[in-house]
């Protein structure tokens, strides 16, 4: 089987606000990521989109979820603890404001699952490489506070590049920032997927990004507990511009995941367009 | 005027300071000059002034300089405490801000002593210590940690959530994400705190210095007042203040060169 991450049979149970009994989020889920793409969880908040993503990540002691049922894979190996193949990048990033923007990008080497795993050299090419990619190679010395929102986040970006992860999981990166920078930043992401060849997981409740920077978009309805009321690849050729997303046909595959999300439409009316759709 | 945002140059900040000082000085020259108040009670600024010249000069009985002896000897205290209650206060106030637990335990008996009259356990030290220099250490000690240990752990748990949690999501132990995020951020208010700590100090360092007086600013205060030479207590009480001010400015200063981030 292909290198990929694989979710099987995914019930998540949280204690019930009000204090009584518990919620179902998300019941019986099957996921197969298989592609080096840029998969999108796309779906309304509360929908349980980080939840999912987290479990990816494999289960880790803070905040991040034990599924109440269910198997989490990579690479076809069950994954009950934080995997050091899987890095997350969140929306609020957080950069230590005391550390050079390049001493930011190697901490992780000092940190638990990465120390001792890359040779002192090889940290250091990583992170001058990185920073490259991310265009922060003459910010090395700056402090955080020097940088905009922006560059905070492609401070967070480049942190989780230089620890070439085979899967890049992303919640919200960029709802955050502003419209001018986030454009940028989502062609930032499709020119590193595409140089590293990684897996992206990119959850987003923003319909527009999810066409914009999707190869494969998975959608979650607003139902409780929330399924996946659809999942189709968009094989259109990136960079997509707004010409593209004003296009006919794109209008209408994004009213077709419009009615997907309040758990209306079919696949059938996307596959009419000409649409790969998996499920 | 009444904006708390104002900005204030720096000519009109020393300004008002200055002339705030001055006012002082002027209302207390008036009734020393128009004699509202006896010598005894409030001695005049000239005479205080000639007060400090006594103590500052060498003094042909004692063979020595009294006052540089004395400053000698409580800043070498002052300074002795400092690196125990630092040494012992600080490990203990991280433990407690990085352990819901240990707080628990820890904080109950801590606490109460924040509010708690110090100066009244004196005697019991003077028991179990006896009243030689460890005694006047341990006070000094006593009077400040209980003020830095929960201001140590204060300083932990101020600091946000994400500092913590982002380092756990990047795979980092709990004790690396305690030393890698949650204590460098930490740090700036633990050194405030370890300022409190000196003044506090200085404030008690009369006290310390007070039972079997040997030396010392406190002492020197103690025996002065003895031969009722207020214009000498008076003179020895505004070395204490304006040596508290000395320790209070140089750590503000050391702060900001140490933690040039904080104020960017
Ligand atoms: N640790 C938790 N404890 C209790 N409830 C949680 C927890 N994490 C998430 N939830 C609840 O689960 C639902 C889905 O959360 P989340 O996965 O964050 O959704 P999304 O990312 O799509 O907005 C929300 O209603 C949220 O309040
Ligand atoms: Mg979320």
């Amino acid at each position: 089987m292909a290198y990929g991450i694989q979710l099987q049979g995914i019930t998540q149970c949280y204690p019930d606000p009000s204090g009584e009994g518990e919620i179902t989020i998300i019941e019986g889920l099957d996921l197969c990521i298989a592609e080096p793409n840029i998969t999108m969880l796309l779906g309304p908040s509360g929908s349980g989109k980080s939840t999912i993503l987290k479990m990816m990540g494999g289960v880790r002691p803070y905040g991040v979820v034990t599924p109440s049922g269910g198997t989490v894979s990579i690479n076809g190996e069950l994954c009950t603890g934080e995997h050091p193949d899987a890095v997350m990048v969140f929306q609020h990033y957080w950069n230590r404001p005391d550390l050079t923007i390049a001493q930011n990008v190697a901490l992780p080497f000092r940190l638990g699952l990465w120390k001792g795993r890359v040779s002192e050299n090889e940290q250091k090419e990583r992170v001058t490489w990185a920073m490259k990619m991310c265009g922060l190679e003459h910010r090395a010395d700056n402090r955080p506070a020097q940088l905009s929102g922006g560059q905070n986040q492609r401070v967070a970006i480049a942190r989780a590049l230089a620890l070439k992860p085979k899967i890049l999981l992303m919640d919200e990166p960029f709802g955050a920032l502003d419209a001018q920078t986030r454009k940028e930043m989502q062609a930032l992401l499709i020119q590193l997927r595409a140089e590293t060849g990684c897996h992206v997981v990119f959850v987003t409740h923003d319909v527009e990004e999810a066409l914009l920077v999707g190869d494969r978009i998975v959608v979650l309805s607003t139902h409780r507990p929330s399924d996946i009321a659809l999942d189709f690849n968009l094989i259109d050729p990136k960079p997509r511009d707004d010409l593209w997303l004003r296009s006919t046909r794109i209008g209408k595959i994004e009213t077709e995941v419009f009615r997907a999300l309040s758990g209306e439409g079919s696949p059938k009316d996307l596959r009419e367009l000409g649409v790969e759709v998996n499920r | 005027m009444w904006n708390p945002h104002q900005p204030l140059s720096k000519s009109t900040r020393y300004g008002l300071a200055g002339s705030s000082y001055l006012l002082v000085l002027l209302v207390w020259s008036a009734i020393a000059f128009f004699e509202l108040a006896s010598s005894n009670a409030l001695p005049a600024p000239w005479e205080v002034a000639q007060g400090f010249m006594v103590l500052a000069s060498y003094n042909e009985a004692k063979e020595s300089y009294l006052l540089v002896d004395a400053t000698i000897a409580s800043v070498t205290r002052i300074g002795l405490a400092t690196l125990l209650v630092t040494s012992i206060g600080i490990p203990v106030g991280i433990l407690m801000g990085s352990s819901p637990k240990i707080n628990a335990v820890v904080g109950p008996l801590l606490d109460p002593f924040r509010s708690a009259p110090i100066v009244s356990v004196l005697p019991i030290l003077v028991i179990w210590m006896g009243i030689d220099e460890a005694l006047k250490v341990a006070f000094l000690v006593l009077g400040s940690v209980v003020y830095l240990v929960p201001m140590t752990r204060d300083a932990i748990v101020a600091v946000p959530r994400e500092a913590y949690i982002s380092l756990k999501d990047l795979g980092a132990t709990d004790l690396e994400a305690i030393r890698h995020g949650v204590l460098p951020m930490a740090m700036p208010r633990i050194w405030d705190a370890v300022t409190v700590a000196v003044s506090i100090m200085w404030t008690y360092i009369t006290v310390a210095e007070y039972v079997n007086a040997d030396s010392g600013l406190g002492q020197l205060i103690t025996h002065a007042k003895r031969f009722s030479a207020m214009d000498q207590v008076f003179a020895g009480i505004l070395v204490i203040i304006l040596l508290a001010l000395i320790t209070n400015i140089s750590l503000v200063a050391a702060k900001r060169a140490l933690f040039p981030w904080e104020t960017e």
